[in-house]
């Protein structure tokens, strides 16, 4: 059994999971478009149009009788991994060897599979991420592991509140405010600490760099909508962890000692 | 202050890796993954702190570079040049920048804070260029190799 006849719904059916997991495993849109249209142009369905945007996938024929399918992206994360699987899965598509309902629930299994590095190992590299950072920008040795302890508690913060469902905002001013908290706590531990460099690097897991240079890239695309939306993610996400970092330093300047 | 080349090179690798598990990318392209956002750190620190060139051009030219060998082990290793390039470009990424100029807004100094987001919004922008010059590059040479393919 392959994927070798398939009617057109079940093309497009296919084609619509396999845009799910790539725009909910963080790719990017012109991506997504590229593997739908490829997928239904190998099935022979043309004349598929399809419009990705980071939260909404539509998808539908340009007959005035023909199908149409939208799919709401709620939240996103980066899975490098499930990426990776798909462009596999594209690449040797006259190979492939499930039908279409075992690849539909394989692909739709995907959705909910469990990402392959657990939260202690995510911690783990979020504090050796803010290490690196530090010492790069210039930290000293102490910094260094100021920035591992900092990384490796916001992190730990946010996987812990993870079960709260907190939106995006608050996630990362929790996140600004327990590396500003911790970053303090350990220039009081050491004198040879510099505040500024374990902040900078402690701040660079949370930090949207990613999103608003992929947010660039979808501008010079061609892709508008993708370009805004994800731009407008990039400085929300940076506002809310300045104001979150912001509000205990100076709650911290202003008080000092005696907020104990 | 300048940063020696093989100081940078061993930071800037841990925290590519780094990056690249908070990505969840596939286990067997971690290192690879390390050792180009490596080579993108050292030369853009060699632009810009040794030979002093702008911001914009250093960011452009390490870009060019980490992204061909992007292309390349995209190639070698049978994977999406995207699982190679979103750690690769981290050390580049002008997230901290972006964070810095809207800490500042908060700050009330606005002048600094809107010149460092558009300095950042500058770099971003020699990023993405850097990107689409190389893979655009490799698509067009891709594309006349196997022209005859297309064809059939």
């Amino acid at each position: 059994m392959s994927l070798n006849n398939l009617n057109r719904k079940q093309t497009l059916d296919i084609a619509m999971v396999l845009g799910k997991v790539l725009l909910k495993s963080g790719a990017e849109t012109s991506r997504v478009e590229d593997t739908i249209e490829r997928f239904c142009n190998k099935n022979h369905c043309y004349g598929v149009n399809v419009f990705v945007t980071p939260t909404v996938i539509v998808l539908g024929d340009e007959e005035p009788d023909g199908y149409s399918c939208v799919s709401r992206i709620r939240s996103r994360s980066t899975n490098l991994q499930i990426v990776s699987e798909v462009n596999d899965f594209m690449y040797n598509l006259d190979k492939w060897e499930l039908d279409y309902q075992e690849t539909m629930d394989f692909f739709n299994g995907k959705l909910t599979e469990k990402p392959p590095y657990n939260d202690k190992l995510i911690c783990i590299a979020s504090g050796l991420a803010s290490a690196g950072f530090s010492g790069m920008l210039g930290g000293n040795s102490h910094d260094f592991i100021a920035a591992f302890v900092t990384g490796f508690v916001a992190m730990l913060v946010l996987k812990l509140l993870g079960g709260f469902r907190p939106s995006a905002f608050w996630e990362n001013a929790l996140a600004g405010a327990s590396i500003a908290a911790v970053a303090i706590m350990c220039c009081a531990v050491s004198v040879q600490c510099t505040m500024d460099k374990i902040i900078v690097g402690a701040v660079m897991p949370f930090v949207p760099g990613v999103a608003f240079t992929n947010g660039l890239r979808d501008y010079m695309a061609g892709d508008l909508v993708s370009g805004n939306s994800r731009v407008a993610e990039a400085v929300l996400f940076a506002t809310s962890i300045a104001i979150g970092l912001a509000f205990v330093l100076q709650a911290w300047h202003k008080w000092g000692w005696n907020l104990w | 202050m300048v940063m020696g080349l093989y100081e940078s090179f061993v930071y800037s690798f841990l925290a590519t890796i780094a990056f690249a598990a908070l990505f969840q990318a596939p286990k067997r392209t971690l290192i690879i993954s390390g050792v180009i956002g490596a080579i993108g750190w050292v030369v853009f620190v060699y632009l810009r702190q040794h030979l002093e060139y702008n911001s914009f051009h250093s960011n452009f030219i390490a870009t060019m570079a980490l992204a061909l060998v992007c292309e390349l082990s995209a190639r070698i290793f049978k994977q999406p040049a995207t699982v190679f390039l979103i750690p690769g470009i981290i050390p580049l990424v002008p997230g901290l920048g972006m964070y810095q100029g809207m800490k500042q807004i908060i700050e009330k100094s606005f002048g600094d804070g809107v010149n460092i987001l558009l300095t950042a919004g500058t770099d971003a922008a020699a990023i993405a260029l850097g990107i689409m010059f190389t893979a655009s590059i490799f698509r067009v040479l891709k594309i006349s190799a196997t022209k005859k393919f297309w064809n059939k």
